[in-house]
């Protein structure tokens, strides 16, 4: 197998891999700044700076040239290489910073040069804390500046689109947002203007960054040229919290971080999933995080004599099995949402089948000609196919009218269909509209009972993407009813480790108050003296797992990780094509 | 939406500019190495290449916008904004600077009342400071609009130019020779 | 080997003939006979390997600063695949110093274009790319109508003298950038995008423009290659210095007499140069220092002269380099603080900014010798310069950092005292 020695040791390695890379995935680092592993190379940073030299090899007799003392002779390469662009080739010898004084001296001096035209910006930037820029200067850099003359002074705070904003002194030019919009979202929207010192990144004069992955150039920036308009110092990111879970905005399910602090969800990052959406996700999934925030329902609601009114959970559930109990199993539509995860529609699920109900319907949510063949699909919905896999009923517009119109009873999961005008306030005049939802919606104002129920930010549930792939988020936001530091999958932060209700950085009226919609089914049914105890997503999807075909083998550990499974979509009626 | 320049294109090339366009971008495999030539008509045609001629460049050769941007601003010799009728480039490198560069860009300052890299009221003169031109032997000396030459400039030498200048007349192609040839 | 006894040499890239650029005079005196002969002559020239094999033989070292032997590059393509290869011709001539091959495009078109056309003959290309800056909008209306004769005679186009022989040649012109006389960022340009240094490896040889086999050598160098072709490579090799033969266009220029371009053999002594060749110091006064080669060279005090001639070999003896063989000569008056800041004016304005020593470096070095130019600079200033062109050599994609680091470590090691002088007293101990 062909070998390489890095800073004295051996590894042997099969493949073509670039240097950078390897020692990278070897769990060693080499600072750099330009190099990203889903874009081509362009070693101008020349921060990768490592000492590369081959062993020499005869070239008749494929023997190793030996000198005096019987040691293999080396060949440097006569300039110190960026490991960024290097493959790696048998016979190699390289030394990192950690084995040679040159290397530490190139790497220092790179970042002393960096750093001279570079403004002292940190307290007021948004980069800080996360600024790869800070902490190789911290480890690798020069002590301090011996720079004592002018520095160039560039255009900042420039609004280069509706969401990004420049800061062009900021700017390294390592030019991964150019290469970004030119290899990755393919719009060519952004180019670097002027030449030497005086360059920055820009858009054609006149014209908007308005890319719809726009944001992914904040995310991949070193430093803090490019940020986030809406998220400007909103928070320093040392106060958040960060935790994985999955873009519920449409179909593809992109893994998201979901950055909370005090319980409010402030930013929402994409994080790596070779098989989904690699390190991007669309801006649209970003604003997403007000969902989590704002117009939520807390406590249940209930219409007495057309207004609604706050009520209490003794109250909805007795209510809700009133009204269940109280009418023919044939008036009954349960229906099921593409929005809601896989656990919420089996619990719901399993509920209607005890009431002799084997039905339970939904509807797609999509809108064609959005997606674009990248991140962003037509299917607006995260768990379309997991609807499919349960087993639920798809229904269309016109269907779904004509079983609500026979119907007295509905009981919907998460939807807004009087929103998404599938149908209106006066289909359902007469009858008793039961709505499970997270936020306020035209469709819980005609609601006679609302149950509010967690988000994908507040429980731990699957969803299953538009290729069929079933992925979970974690809970980030705590409710009412969760404690942060009892449910062990939580991230727990300085802020929560050491804040309690008296401090002025908790803030009660953050925490929702609803519970996941199976706890709800799990206290109805128990209050009708029914057998059914759903406690939270981990026990439902191993039940799911070993009752349905579809879900053979699924579990939240095998989900982590995997990074998500592939489910098999074939057995799955598709009514509509969905991208 | 895409904010929009609220301005009519007010940039068309002619017919002649657009088979000279045809005919450059049969040199090459593909469509972007005519970014410079294209630029170069553009700039011959309507004396600069601001914003709304780049726009224009892009759109003709189906080019992105921000590339022929990134291009525009990269080299020296396109005028971003409208200058003077004559833009004078006078050399202060190496050798001119050792030859009296300096003093010949002073000299023209004082004469055309503007600093360097500023365009004269009247809309006349643009005076520039600019690198090595290629003319060491005979210097110093100065471009005219970034065609003509005129070398081993004296006060009187650039009294006339800017005077024939301010005529209309532009000085012709000043032949210089090798100093060791005789039949030149 | 000749004793370099230039008094008695007869110009051969610029012969001293009357309208020599325009094509019937250029048949005339023998003008595309080497052409002829490589494309019909079979049992001379066998095939484009024999061609490659002479000029490699003849040494011609590149005339654009690099001195590499041009017909070992040559070697370096691959062999033919069917697809398109490409010869670049490096006619940017942007280093300050240097004017020589705008002398070529005036009186000696034809002989480039029959020398670019045996080069792309002897390495199979198909279209050759003539790049010309910008600012030489005369000589490229020259060069234009030069090429455009030598399609109508049909030296240029399909099946040159009835051979199978194509190829198609073009100008392309640049538009004001230093930086794309490099090769790869000459490159970039042809391709129609900012003039950015390419990483090597992959060479042009093998990865070029658009991807394909593709060679650049200088105007000059080119400009030899029919002599070559005509006489032999063992007639070339006589002129001049035997490791860097042939003849040099010198371009002197600064305070001399008589400045110009003068076509001269290789390794005349320095001083020949600038006393007899140029008719010696201006106004009677004393040499200081000498840049031999284009700013980019080391420069040398008047006392590190002494039996050096113009070569790449001889110069490097005494830690300088021939480069271009544009010569700029500093008399005795000459501030060498002003002279420094200005070619770190002109780097620091060249520069591309693509790679961050050189951007973030050129610029440093500028304004440091800014404020030691005002009067307000400190001995450990010269010595901070030192440091940073340490720290931008060798680290970059192109030359252009080493380019600008050297000027100012030569010249403020070898006139450290003049620096010095310069330099505000220091009111600590150590300075």
């Amino acid at each position: 197998m062909p070998q390489v020695i890095i800073d004295d040791q051996t590894y042997e390695f099969e493949g073509q891999h670039k240097l950078l890379q390897f020692i990278q995935d070897l769990g060693k680092e080499v600072p750099f700044f330009c190099y990203h592993p889903s874009m081509t190379a362009p070693a101008n940073c020349r921060q990768c700076m490592v000492k590369v030299g081959q062993f020499v090899k005869d070239r008749e007799s494929g023997e190793y040239e030996l000198d005096d003392d019987g040691e293999k002779v080396i060949r440097w390469f006569p300039k110190l290489q960026t490991s960024c662009n290097i493959d790696v080739s048998d016979d190699m010898i390289v030394h990192t910073q950690e084995t040679d004084e040159l290397v530490r001296r190139a790497q220092k001096d790179n970042l002393e040069l960096i750093l001279i035209n570079h403004p002292l910006d940190c307290p007021i930037c948004d980069q800080a804390g996360e600024c790869p820029l800070q902490i190789q200067t911290y480890k690798y850099g020069p002590e301090g500046s011996r720079f004592e003359v002018k520095k160039v002074h560039k255009p900042k705070r420039v609004v280069l689109g509706p969401r990004v904003i420049l800061d062009a002194e900021r700017c390294i030019n390592c030019t991964r947002c150019t290469r970004f919009t030119e290899e990755i979202s393919k719009t060519h929207q952004l180019t670097i203007t002027s030449r030497g010192d005086k360059n920055y990144p820009t858009t054609a004069p006149g014209r908007e960054f308005n890319d719809p992955y726009s944001l992914n150039t904040v995310d991949i920036c070193p430093v803090g040229a490019l940020t986030s308009a809406d998220f400007r110092f909103r928070a320093r990111v040392w106060e958040m919290n960060q935790t994985p879970s999955i873009d519920i905005t449409n179909g593809k399910g992109c893994n998201v971080d979901l950055w909370t602090r005090d319980n409010l969800v402030l930013r929402i990052t994409p994080r790596y999933n070779g098989n989904v959406n690699d390190h991007w996700m669309p801006d649209e999934g970003r604003e997403a995080y007000k969902i989590f925030n704002e117009n939520r329902i807390s406590r249940p609601l209930q219409k007495l004599d057309g207004e609604q009114i706050l009520s209490s959970w003794n109250n909805a559930i007795a209510t809700f099995n009133e009204q269940v109990e109280s009418r023919d199993k044939k008036e009954i539509l349960f229906i099921g949402s593409p929005h809601a995860s896989v656990e919420e529609n089996y619990s719901l699920q399993q509920f209607a089948n005890l009431m002799g109900i084997n039905d339970v319907v939904f509807t797609t949510h999509t809108e064609s000609g959005k997606g674009d063949g990248f991140l962003l699909t037509d299917d607006l919905a995260p768990n379309t196919n997991g609807c499919r896999l349960l087993d639920l009923k798809e229904l269309d517009q016109k269907e779904l009218k004509n079983r609500i119109k026979k119907a007295t009873l509905i009981v919907l999961a998460n939807d807004q269909f009087i929103d998404r005008e599938l149908f209106s306030d006066s289909d359902v005049d007469g009858k008793y509209l039961i709505s499970f939802a997270t936020n306020l919606s035209e469709t819980t104002k005609s609601s006679d009972l609302v149950i509010p129920i967690t988000t994908a930010a507040e429980h731990a549930a699957s969803y299953v993407n538009v290729d069929g792939r079933i992925q979970r988020t974690i809970p980030a936001k705590e409710t009412k009813y969760s404690n942060r530091s009892l449910n062990l999958e939580m991230s727990v932060g300085r802020l929560d480790r050491y804040g309690t209700n008296f401090d002025n950085w908790v803030s009660e009226d953050n925490k929702i108050d609803c519970i996941p919609l199976w706890n709800f089914i799990t206290e109805v049914a128990n209050a009708s003296g029914l057998e059914l105890n759903f406690e939270d997503g981990r026990s439902i999807i191993s039940e799911i797992s070993a009752k349905r075909k579809a879900f053979e083998n699924v579990s939240y550990d095998r989900m982590d990780a995997e990074a998500g499974i592939q489910l098999s979509l074939n057995n799955t009626t598709e009514k509509s094509k969905v991208k | 939406m895409e904010k929009q320049i609220n301005k009519i294109m007010a940039y068309e090339f002619t017919k002649e500019d657009l088979k000279e366009i045809e005919k450059i971008k049969s040199h090459y495999p593909e469509v972007k190495p005519a970014t410079l030539p294209v630029l170069w008509i553009a700039q011959n045609r309507f004396g600069h290449v601001d914003p709304d001629v780049q726009r224009l460049v892009a759109e003709t050769l189906e080019l992105p916008e921000a590339h022929v941007h990134g291009v525009a601003s990269f080299y020296t010799q396109y005028y971003k904004e409208k200058k003077g009728k004559y833009v004078l480039d006078v050399c202060t490198c190496l050798s001119c600077q050792l030859c009296g560069g300096y003093d010949m860009l002073h000299y023209l300052e004082e004469k055309l009342g503007i600093k360097e890299g500023e365009t004269s009221d009247d809309g006349m003169f643009t005076l520039n400071q600019v690198e090595c031109l290629g003319a060491c032997g005979y210097a110093p000396m100065l471009q005219i609009t970034n065609d003509k030459y005129v070398n081993n400039l004296t006060s009187e030498k650039l009294d006339n130019l800017v005077d024939s200048l301010k005529k209309g007349e532009e000085p012709g192609y000043e032949k210089m020779e090798m100093p060791l040839r005789k039949n030149n | 080997m000749s004793t370099v006894d230039w008094k008695k040499y007869e110009p051969v890239l610029i012969p001293d003939i009357k309208d020599l650029h325009k094509i019937d005079v250029y048949e005339k005196n023998g003008g595309y006979q080497a052409l002829k002969s490589i494309l019909t002559d079979k049992k001379k020239w066998a095939d484009p390997k024999s061609v490659v094999n002479e000029v490699k033989d003849a040494n011609i070292r590149g005339r654009g600063g690099a001195g590499f032997n041009a017909g070992l590059k040559w070697s370096f393509m691959p062999p033919a695949d069917g697809g398109p290869r490409y010869l670049a011709c490096n006619g940017d001539e942007s280093e300050p110093g240097t004017f020589k091959d705008r002398k070529i495009f005036e009186f000696n078109p034809h002989l480039f274009i029959e020398g670019a056309l045996i080069a792309a003959y002897a390495m199979e290309i198909t279209t050759i790319y003539v790049y010309i800056r910008g600012e030489y909008l005369t000589y490229i209306k020259m060069m234009e109508k030069a090429i455009q004769d030598a399609y109508d005679k049909g030296y240029i186009g399909k099946n040159i003298v009835d051979s199978s022989f194509s190829v198609d040649f073009y100008v392309h012109s640049g538009a004001g950038a230093y930086i794309c006389g490099e090769e790869t960022s000459m490159l970039e340009s042809l391709e129609g995008k900012r003039g950015y240094p390419r990483v090597k490896p992959p060479f042009p040889a093998q990865k070029g423009l658009w991807g394909r086999p593709t060679t650049i050598n200088n105007i000059e160098t080119l400009s030899h290659v029919p002599a070559v072709i005509n006489r032999g490579s063992a007639w070339f090799k006589n002129i001049g210095s035997p490791t860097h033969p042939g003849p040099i266009l010198y371009g002197i220029s600064g305070h001399v007499n008589k400045p110009g371009v003068y076509e001269l053999p290789s390794g005349i002594p320095v001083l020949d140069l600038i006393n007899e060749v140029a008719g010696g110091i201006r106004n009677g006064k004393k040499l200081k220092a000498v840049i031999p080669g284009g700013s980019s060279t080391p420069i040398l005090r008047a006392d590190q002269l002494e039996g050096i001639t113009m070569d790449a070999d001889s110069l490097r003896t005494v830690g300088s380099m021939l480069g271009t063989a544009g010569m700029v000569v500093m008399d005795e008056d000459t501030d060498m603080i002003d002279v420094l800041w200005r070619i770190a004016h002109f780097y620091h304005h060249e520069s591309c900014g693509q790679c961050t020593p050189c951007r973030e470096g050129t610029g440093w070095l500028e304004k440091i010798l800014l404020k030691i130019k005002n009067g307000e600079g400190e001995v450990r200033d010269l010595d901070l310069l030192l440091d940073v062109t340490t720290q931008m050599e060798g680290r970059t994609i192109c030359a252009l950092a080493d380019a600008a680091a050297w000027p100012v470590r030569f010249t403020i090691n070898r006139f450290r005292d003049e620096f010095e002088a310069r330099c505000k007293k220091s009111v600590h101990a150590i300075a």
